[in-house]
């Protein structure tokens, strides 16, 4: 009896410890494969765990929960525009319906179902995390010399194959990217993100089932039930914030480069909100209201780590860094992948007058 | 035998008092809500209950998820941990086992009666929780809403809502199993359900820690609240079906250890 329980708990450990088929692709063509599976179809099974532990008050708290929780989901790919993804809960369920329009957003606890055009900008949600998303959006800049293998795993019962970024930005708060690709279709099975400290990924998500199959069309469509509250969806607090800071006629003097990091310009954002960067290694700029700056200031002051100097208040959380400052017509929020160091140089190149 | 202790076990008082207090929470819960007008904020508080008060078909659902924390295992760890340890203490056991059955036969008879109450009291307090929310509700004529969006019929939910107490019976085997094998190992009926007790706690506390997280896969109540799985749509099974194989090693393995001990132990009371 005791041998016969000792078999079944040994049996998932066994199963994982399968070697897998490592077939020798170059990092190059491992990250081409993975820009290449967008239009590949799938289900799947997928969680992600993130030890981001933000402080920022009531402005972001979606996306921090999104980067310090588990977070466990189930997807049904059809096609870049044709996709669902539930975030499942033990007391509910939040599923995310794209179609070439936008994406409906139905929350069962709320009974609301929300519809949302298309964005160029903005904050992370649950769709963003899932392996296949992820890991395509962090290899999509890399060049081939930031990249080498890392050998091979079995995920989800597949054989997948390891491929390492790693940053060459001397900013980059991020030290280095996993992604393991399955070898038959391109698809990211899982990623890991790794901060300063290379010891345990900041953020880890991974498929724990995965399907490369066509789901049902049925399935990604999506009807509002009859009770729904329909609502509009509308751009997240933080981007509305920077509207309407501007709108208030708070601008941000945005320079050429930050930091060393050059600006990028995204197609219909804001033009309030500057981004810099490239790859893995991003800084947002955005004026804030006084009040919205009020509520933040607020929690990261209290928040252990913290750095309060004449140029602002800023910290990190893992390879996220957040600082506030105060610009010449009002407080300025700066926000990315950059260390410490970086967002002040990035204060001081913002502020000349420091 | 079977038959014997089916009618002791559901004759006695204590069995049905025991149910009916059981139910008493649920039905406190509708009265309130339905007086109050006031469900718990979406996301909080057991699952389905935010949902009733536009639903009422939801509620043997909200109530089986209210009692299913507590309330369900320790009923069920009171009656499975008397099965053999109360015979003791009573000092009955000695004059089951001079009948020629044997103690095989009387284990099996035990554990099939426990099994009798777990599905008989889910089935009553989905009943109850079925009644209570059709008087005190409004309830939906075309059926009602999965958790993914979709329309449910009132055929589907009955459908399903039957699988889920299948599956909460299921889930309440473990617990039976452990209290039926410390039962074996006492002749105090208090200490088996004690003890049963004691591991679920345990396991639930274990279930919160990231650090635990390891063997979280293989805590009795880890499975528990996989029951609202069956109202996504498509089914999510896949916690479903890894909640009744852990039950099912659990029993097997525990009623084994049990029958084992039961049958090799010198019983003097």
């Amino acid at each position: 009896m005791v041998g016969l329980v000792a078999v079944l708990l040994a049996l998932p450990s066994v199963i994982g410890a399968l070697p897998a088929s490592d077939a020798g692709t170059p990092a190059a063509d491992l990250r081409r494969a993975v820009l290449a599976s967008a239009d590949v179809p799938f289900a799947g099974y997928a969680q992600s765990a993130g030890g981001l532990d933000l402080p920022v008050g009531d402005q972001l708290t979606s996306a921090a929960d999104l980067l310090s929780d588990r977070t466990t989901m189930r997807a049904w790919y059809r096609g870049p525009a044709d996709w669902r993804v539930d975030v499942v809960a033990p007391t509910g369920e939040t599923g995310v319906h794209a179609d070439p329009g936008g994406t409906w957003t139905w929350t069962w606890e709320r009974a609301v179902a929300t519809r949302t055009a298309p964005s160029p900008l903005a904050l992370p949600t649950a769709p963003d995390l899932l392996p296949s998303a992820l890991g395509r959006r962090l290899l999509s800049e890399a060049t081939d010399a930031e990249l080498s293998r890392i050998g091979a795993d079995r995920l989800a019962g597949r054989d997948a194959l390891g491929v390492r970024l790693r940053p060459a930005d001397t900013a980059s708060s991020v030290s280095r990217v996993d992604v393991w690709v399955d070898d038959a279709s391109g698809v990211p099975l899982r990623v890991q993100v790794f901060g300063a400290d290379d010891g345990q990924a900041a953020l880890d998500t991974g498929f724990l089932e995965f399907e490369p199959t066509t789901p049902p069309a049925e399935v990604t469509a999506f009807d509002p039930p009859p009770e729904a509250e329909l609502r509009e969806g509308q751009d997240a607090q933080l981007l509305q914030s920077a509207t309407r800071a501007a709108a208030d006629g708070h601008r941000v003097r945005l320079p050429a480069a930050l930091a060393g990091l050059d600006r990028r310009t995204i197609e219909g954002a804001p033009r309030s909100v500057g981004l810099y960067g490239r790859g893995v290694t991003l800084l947002a700029v955005s004026p804030l209201p006084g009040r919205a700056a009020d509520g933040l200031r607020d929690a990261l002051v209290r928040a252990p780590g913290v750095v309060v100097d004449h140029l602002g208040v800023r910290i990190s959380a893992g390879p996220l860094g957040l600082m506030l400052v105060d610009g010449e017509d009002g407080p300025v929020l700066l926000t990315g992948t950059v260390d410490l160091d970086a967002l002040a140089t990035a204060a001081t190149d913002l502020v000349p007058a420091w | 035998m079977i038959a014997v202790e089916l009618r002791k076990l559901f004759r006695r008082p204590r069995t049905w008092v025991t149910i009916g207090l059981l139910n008493g929470l649920p039905v406190l819960v509708a009265v309130l809500l339905a007086l109050t007008d006031l469900a718990p904020r979406p996301g909080e508080g057991p699952v389905f209950l935010s949902a009733v008060l536009t639903n009422g078909t939801l509620y043997p659902l909200a109530a089986l998820a209210i009692v299913l924390p507590l309330f369900l295992p320790i009923a069920v760890s009171v009656v499975a941990g008397e099965a053999v340890a109360g015979e003791a203490q009573a000092g009955t056991l000695r004059y089951l086992l001079a009948r020629p059955a044997g103690r095989t036969r009387l284990l099996i008879a035990k554990l099939v009666a426990v099994i009798a109450f777990v599905l008989v009291t889910v089935v009553v307090v989905a009943a109850v929780g079925y009644l209570t929310g059709q008087l005190l509700f409004d309830v939906s004529p075309i059926g009602g809403t999965a958790l993914s969006g979709t329309t449910l019929t009132s055929q589907e939910i009955a459908g399903r809502t039957l699988l889920a107490i299948g599956y909460v019976t299921v889930s309440m085997l473990g617990v039976a199993a452990f209290a039926l094998f410390f039962s074996t190992l006492t002749d105090s009926p208090l200490g088996a359900t004690l003890g049963a007790l004691a591991v679920l706690i345990a396991s639930s506390l274990l279930f919160t820690l990231d650090a635990a997280s390891a063997f979280a896969p293989y805590l009795p109540t880890r499975y528990w609240l996989a029951f609202v799985d069956l109202f996504r749509d498509p089914v999510l099974w896949r916690d479903v079906v890894r909640g009744v194989a852990l039950q099912g090693v659990y029993v097997v393995v525990l009623v084994g250890a049990a029958w084992a001990n039961f049958t090799t132990k010198d019983v003097t009371s």
